[in-house]
């Protein structure tokens, strides 16, 4: 089913259109219960609505695995497979059984192409052109797959002579340029590459391993250094060892990882060693749901650990922030010597996203570590308290410039310290040296109308529904939302903005409103706060928020 | 000028006068890194917690001290990262053999070339005498330890020096903190090798051991020597071997032999190169 959708996605997005294709999976080792939503759209990469136009269907017991997170609408039009049997499902008025196992037997000898001749039908219901523009090619692996299964796909085609649901036909693209197509956790490892990340540290977990997967495969010409550690403490530690000699140095992990890398984390803040870490939330506590998305990890980012350790947190909330904010995060981590988490979560990280690719060719600023002045006359002192706080770092191997650091209390030199004085200063020096990134007013989105008295926060993946449900309400003119992609230090931008308002409603996808509660313990809020928090497991839908959201408007 | 004066901090030590941190201090400072002439912004030294992860900071090469168990993590990711720098893993037995346990099988079969120093103290000593993973195991009421006298070791020692082996390290050395001159030519050798070196350092603590592990150690220890018979432990039923470091399974005898009943102090496997 994946693959279905993939390459209906891909085909689509080679004559130009938009779209984003959420996956749903269970805990199966290797196949089980399947499926994608995808939205195809014509202007903007809008996310699927609640219930879908079309709906396939290959095997109906799968089905009700995932039927919570794949509800029918009753203007679905259902095609199933013949094959399989419907059982108790009620369906909706114009449900069809298809012969797509039948087809596939016939064309190829095997039922497995089934999803091709879902493919060809799907191709003529929608009206798309066999053939896509030349030079709009589908992506190498796409088209080979097709070639192969040729035979799949003209039968699929033939299944239907023209499309017999006039109103599903697609609309031309407004820009029939083909669109690229990546998922979160791609551009994650696309940023870190263009940033000029070369020294990658992982350990599977899902949902993160795509990360570790594509940095393995672009780090193994013998262009970087990547290593699959024996575990999450030891990923972080090799990345802040890279990182003492200068290099941009990164991992990815999730909920249970984080936990290892928390004594790690501490350390960086402490010994100033940029890092950067990316956090792609998923279910939790423990293991909770592995495949499953949720913004439940906030508390452990910001604060996880002992002992006052500043560090920086960003949160992404679509796919294309996913690679601007790893450039960020690299430049904040890079400049301020500090470790930065960025958060993403199953959703963003696995919903493959059909885009402009402007945002991967435009320029971005990239910002460096404060470097030693060479002629340095008097001796090298790590943490020389400047007026910026930021300390010129010396990487090992600078000549002239060693220096012994720890993660003891320490003075300028490094040394240790056990003195009151000295380690109030460092504790001031390490969390105001971050307080400037307070003003980057670009890092928090501001939408809607900035007169209105009513506004939402929400952040990473919830966000998008957010600004769907909104818009689908048609309130954007009375109300204003803020998304927020720096999360800690809390920025200004989000402080005014949550002190403009008479009433807040803050939405967030954890039991326990952690990111509501992190905003009271920093600024004020309206007396009418609202949150609208629940666990992970199942998106959004714009019904669900529509409640929350019409009540915040009146 | 002496020739430590370059390669030594002007902080002074922590350490308990006659401690063997003092043995390694003068190793590396007066004769390995001057033997060697690796310059000193070519060297990283990295540590753990510990007694002896105190190291770096009178050392004036670059150095961290970093967390309990981690050392070796962190000396990779800095190896890896810029292959032109010396990097040295120093800790203690709680950081290679307790906490930090889980990380050596991987730094040895990883294979990077980074030297890894454990000054095995046998107890913890920077908390005051606790026991340790290498902690020789006694019964209750025998040759008890000075702190430990109502609670002895229950569990028998980890070996991870003969855990080391069965991995197949490509470099395993014992050196012993008595004998500073032959403990630097060790970790030249280990330097020098290129892969994973480790190198096991005799050091018995002086406050917190009892004095007859320090004395039984030194008495009992014989150098390996290529080419020569081994010595072995009075009770041991076998017939002395011709030492040869490139054979994993006499290492593997070498290594099983307990410390204190005969330390043996050399190369005792040298085995592929990274």
């Amino acid at each position: 089913m994946v693959v279905l959708g993939s390459l209906l996605q891909r085909l689509a997005a080679s004559q130009g259109y938009f779209g984003q294709m959420p996956r749903y999976y269970g805990p199966q080792i290797r196949g089980g219960a399947s499926g994608v939503k995808l939205s195809l759209d014509t202007t903007r990469a809008s996310l699927p609505g609640d219930a879908p136009d079309i709906m396939v269907c290959f095997n109906w017991e799968k089905y009700a695995e995932l039927e919570q997170e794949l509800r029918l609408g009753t203007d679905t039009v259902v095609l199933y497979d013949s094959a399989s049997s419907k059982g108790s499902i009620s369906l909706p008025e114009r449900a069809f059984p298809v012969a797509f196992s039948e087809t596939s037997k016939e064309s190829v000898g095997a039922t497995s192409a089934k999803n091709i001749v879902a493919l060809g039908l799907l191709e003529r219901i929608l009206a798309l052109p066999e053939n896509p523009p030349k030079g709009a090619a589908v992506q190498d692996q796409a088209s080979t797959l097709l070639e192969r299964n040729s035979l799949a796909l003209n039968a699929g085609r033939r299944l239907l002579p023209e499309s017999p649901f006039p109103e599903l036909r697609l609309s031309p693209p407004r820009d029939p340029s083909p669109k690229v197509v990546v998922h979160g956790n791609s551009a994650v490892a696309q940023g870190a590459m263009r940033v000029g990340c070369r020294t990658f540290f992982g350990y599977p977990i899902t949902p993160a391993s795509e990360i570790m997967e594509e940095m393995q495969e672009r780090l193994s010409q013998g262009n970087g250094v990547f290593v699959q550690a024996e575990d999450e403490i030891a990923a972080v530690g090799l990345a802040l060892g890279a990182s003492l000699t200068g290099a941009k140095s990164m991992t990815a992990t999730t909920g249970p990882g984080l936990d290892l890398m928390t004594e790690m984390m501490g350390l960086a803040s402490s010994a100033e060693i940029p890092v950067v870490i990316v956090d792609v939330q998923r279910c939790g506590p423990a293991t909770g749901i592995p495949s499953k998305s949720e913004q439940s990890d906030l508390n452990h980012v910001i604060y996880g650990g002992h002992g006052d350790a500043p560090r920086v947190v960003m949160a992404a909330y679509d796919m294309e922030g996913c690679y601007r904010l790893t450039i960020e995060s690299f430049n904040i981590s890079e400049y301020y010597q500090a470790p930065v988490i960025l958060l993403s979560d199953q959703w963003l990280g696995q919903t493959i996203v059909a885009a402009n690719g402007d945002f991967l060719t435009k320029d971005y600023p990239v910002a460096h570590r404060k470097r030693p002045d060479p002629k340095y006359g008097e001796r090298y002192q790590r943490y020389k308290l400047t007026e910026d706080f930021v300390s010129p770092m010396a990487f090992a191997g600078d000549e002239g410039l060693t220096y012994q650091a720890t993660g003891l209390t320490h003075n300028e030199m490094g040394r240790p310290s056990f003195d009151f004085a000295t380690h109030h200063r460092m504790h001031e020096k390490r969390w105001q040296k971050l307080m400037p990134l307070r003003d980057r007013d670009e890092l928090v989105k501001v939408l809607g109308n900035e007169e209105s008295g009513r506004g939402i926060v929400a952040y990473g993946s919830s966000a998008q529904c957010v600004l769907e449900a909104v818009d689908d309400l048609g309130l954007q003119d009375r109300l204003k939302i803020c998304i927020p992609e720096l999360i800690h230090p809390l920025p200004d931008r989000l402080a005014s903005f949550v002190g403009s308002l008479e009433k807040l409603l803050v939405v967030e996808m954890n039991y326990s409103a952690q990111f509501y509660h992190y905003l009271r313990s920093q600024i004020g809020l309206p007396s009418d706060a609202k949150t609208y928090a629940r666990v992970g497991g199942l998106a959004f839908s714009r019904k669900e928020l529509s409640g929350p959201i019409t009540e915040l408007a009146q | 000028m002496s020739e430590d004066s370059s390669y030594r901090t002007d902080m002074t030590p922590v350490w308990c006068p006659g401690c063997g941190g003092f043995a390694l201090l003068n190793a590396l400072t007066r004769k390995v890194l001057p033997n060697l002439g690796i310059p000193r912004h070519q060297t990283l030294i990295v540590s753990g917690i510990g007694c002896s992860s105190r190291i770096p900071g009178y050392i004036d090469t670059y150095g961290f001290n970093s967390l309990h168990g981690r050392a070796v993590l962190i000396a990779q990711g800095a190896k890896l990262a810029n292959p032109e720098l010396t990097v040295i893993a120093i800790g203690g037995d709680g950081d290679f053999f307790g906490i930090g346990a889980g990380h050596l099988p991987h730094a040895v079969r990883r294979n990077v070339n980074v030297t890894c120093i454990m000054v095995n103290n046998f107890v913890y000593a920077l908390t005051k005498g606790q026991t340790s993973p290498t902690t020789p195991y006694l019964q209750r009421g025998e040759g008890p330890f000075l702190s430990l006298r109502y609670y002895p070791p229950v569990d028998p020692v980890l070996d991870m020096v003969s855990y080391s082996v069965s991995t197949r390290a490509s470099f395993i050395a014992q050196g012993i903190a008595t004998d500073p001159s032959h403990l630097a030519w060790l970790i030249e050798e280990a330097i020098k090798h290129k892969g994973f070196s480790f190198v096991n350092v005799l050091s018995p603590c002086i406050t917190f051991d009892p004095p007859w592990l320090f004395k039984t150690i030194k008495e009992r220890a014989t150098y390996l020597k290529e080419g020569e018979p081994v010595g072995l432990p009075d009770s041991s039923p076998e017939q002395p071997w011709l030492h040869d470091s490139g054979n994993i399974t006499l290492a593997l005898k070498l290594a099983q032999t307990p410390v204190t009943e005969k330390p043996h102090i050399g190369i005792m496997f040298r085995g592929r190169t990274a």
